[in-house]
């Protein structure tokens, strides 16, 4: 056997190996992502006797009481469509006010630029409560205290940045000559802007939206600041649930799974616009 | 690439008019009324008198105080180096896979969508030190049992560990694109040299994801350090002080304890903190980059 191929054999036992451990590695990640999942829903799945047994139960008679009970909870369902409401206006007015800005930042000239974008860096990574207890107190004196709208203005000082960063990102990836060409023909630019650019990224716009949603969706600080009956979202609803930690395991895995189901189909059905938005908003921010 | 200023200044001033004020309603303005309000001793109600530093130079004279900045630094620290490595490694494992990987993809992100009051009541019921399955599963392997959240030896790294749970897979996705979108004629040509793989890691891929991987770390750093739903939802900054992170203990002073104006004065050091720890990375990478 040549000295070649002794070594070509060596190269190709340590690359098996090291495809072997690659694929023991991830299967042990999946394993460690996805445990946690599957023991949280099965508890929910348990009478409140087989969920406190000791040892736990691997193999029980599911029940569906706990979400029949779940069902029946007011508050719970009321936090739920109350979050429904709270991420619709919050995308809806992160979408409008920053796709016509994300347009100025790519293809106009300003004045302030640097300024700007150190402000949006500083108002995405200060901490929640630097701004939520001074808008606590005007808050309360104009009435947005307590409602959908407040709390979905209130989330813009973080969704804003992020998806001026996003949408600047998919907006620059369009060809400067197509909308030379509209301004040729007289466009303005509020028809270059809705005409060709949102359609045109209509992928990005989505993936902005998506992201945006997710994080309203699951946001507690800002949220528990600002509200505290009538605008209550349902990560709050799920904290109601937190005192039954030693008590009933059924109702506060139930509440859980019930509150992150929305976003697991999420992840499921835009899995590739919610990487792209991760991978472009870190390179950006 | 930009039209000349005199044809859009006023349509671009009108698209941005939205943005630059819903902007300065939610920072701008709340920074600049926290900031006065830190100067004062109001306490949500008529009690308002202007204390000058008081409530700066108290809290620095505090050990209350020192406890917390030292125990959101430590979770910080912890939390972000784990993530960092981890979810880089698995990047570079799953990157070797030579079967499609978005469902691999998919699960693995699974615990980022969830919001972080649910990771914490999840892990209350896992962690559970009487009946929960980690004691349970720990215990198969000759370990434990672990008091988990309820001694203060074991608290802040059981939060570390659901933290860590819950966002590796953030670390995972951004190095695995970034891995993939890396350019091939380079690792190509060191194969062909007869580099090994580990050199090829060290020597190639590593020194182009660099400025990258900065980047992840300063976005970790920041979201650890602002951590607030994990530990309100877990230890609720106990037992003791063991857990107490800043944004808890500001959640605590400003609405159990109605201190607004120490609450916020707390906020402001805070942020300066942020401040500083991610001017600093920024200059880490900045002499790096100017090293290639």
């Amino acid at each position: 056997m040549s000295a070649a191929a002794a070594v070509s054999r060596r190269y190709r036992l340590t690359a098996r190996l090291s495809q072997a451990w690659a694929y023991a590695f991830t299967g042990a990640m999946v394993l460690f992502s996805l445990f946690p999942v599957y023991w949280v829903f099965a508890t929910s799945l348990k009478t409140k006797r087989d969920g406190l047994a000791n040892p736990p139960l691997w193999i029980f008679d599911p029940t569906q009481a706990n979400y029949l009970k779940l069902w029946s909870h007011d508050t719970f369902k009321f936090t739920f469509l109350n979050s429904i409401i709270v991420t619709g206006i919050g995308v809806a007015l992160s979408l409008s006010i920053a796709i016509p800005a994300a347009y100025v930042i790519v293809r106009m000239k300003m004045r302030g630029r640097r300024f700007f974008g150190a402000w949006l860096i500083l108002a995405y990574m200060l901490p929640e409560f630097l701004f939520v207890l001074p808008m606590f107190s005007l808050y309360q004196w104009t009435g947005l205290y307590d409602t959908h709208a407040g709390l979905a203005l209130m989330y813009q000082v973080h969704v804003l940045p992020l998806s001026i960063w996003l949408l600047s990102s998919f907006f620059g990836e369009i060809d400067f000559a197509i909308d030379e060409a509209a301004r040729m023909e007289g466009a303005t630019h509020w028809q270059i802007l809705t005409k060709i650019y949102v359609p045109c990224s209509l992928p990005g716009v989505a993936a902005t939206a998506i992201l945006n949603a997710i994080w309203i969706w699951n946001e507690l600080a800002i949220a528990i600041g600002l509200t505290f009956s009538r605008a209550q979202t349902v990560t709050l609803g799920v904290t109601s649930f937190r005192g039954y930690a030693a008590l009933d395991w059924g109702a506060m895995t139930a509440a859980s799974i019930i509150a992150i189901v929305p976003m697991l189909l999420f992840a499921v059905v835009a899995q590739k616009h919610i990487v792209k938005g991760l991978t472009l908003g870190a390179v950006k921010g | 690439m930009t039209y000349e200023i005199k044809s859009i200044g006023s349509s671009a001033f009108w698209f941005i008019l939205p943005c630059l004020f819903v902007l300065a309603l939610t920072s701008l303005y709340p920074i600049a009324f926290g900031f006065a309000v830190s100067l004062t001793n109001w306490n949500w109600g008529v009690q308002l008198d202007f204390v000058g530093l008081a409530n700066y130079v108290g809290l620095l004279g505090d050990s209350e105080f020192w406890t917390v900045i030292k125990n959101t630094v430590v979770f910080a620290a912890a939390a972000t180096s784990i993530e960092i490595a981890l979810g880089f490694y698995l990047a570079v494992q799953v990157d070797k896979l030579s079967i499609p990987t978005d469902l691999i993809r998919a699960v693995i992100m699974l615990p980022l969508m969830i919001s972080g009051i649910v990771v914490a009541l999840m892990s209350k019921v896992m962690f559970d030190p009487f009946l929960g399955v980690v004691n349970y599963l720990i215990g198969a392997f000759g370990f434990g049992p672990s008091a988990f959240y309820g001694a203060a030896l074991t608290a802040m790294p059981s939060i570390i560990a659901v933290d860590v749970w819950w966002q590796t897979s953030f670390v995972f996705i951004i190095m695995l694109a970034a891995l993939r979108g890396l350019p091939k004629d380079p690792i190509e040509a060191a194969l062909v040299e007869g580099a090994s793989n580990f050199t090829i890691f060290w020597r190639i891929k590593l020194p182009m994801l660099r400025s990258l991987l900065i980047t992840v770390v300063v976005i970790r750093a920041i979201d650890t350090l602002k951590v607030f739903d994990i530990v309100f939802g877990t230890t609720g900054g106990g037992p003791g002080l063991a857990t107490e992170v800043a944004q808890t203990f500001v959640y605590r002073t400003a609405y159990s304890y109605q201190q607004i104006g120490k609450a916020m004065a707390t906020m402001i050091l805070f942020s300066l903190l942020i401040l500083a720890i991610s001017l600093a990375l920024q200059g880490l990478r900045q002499r790096w980059e100017a090293d290639k």
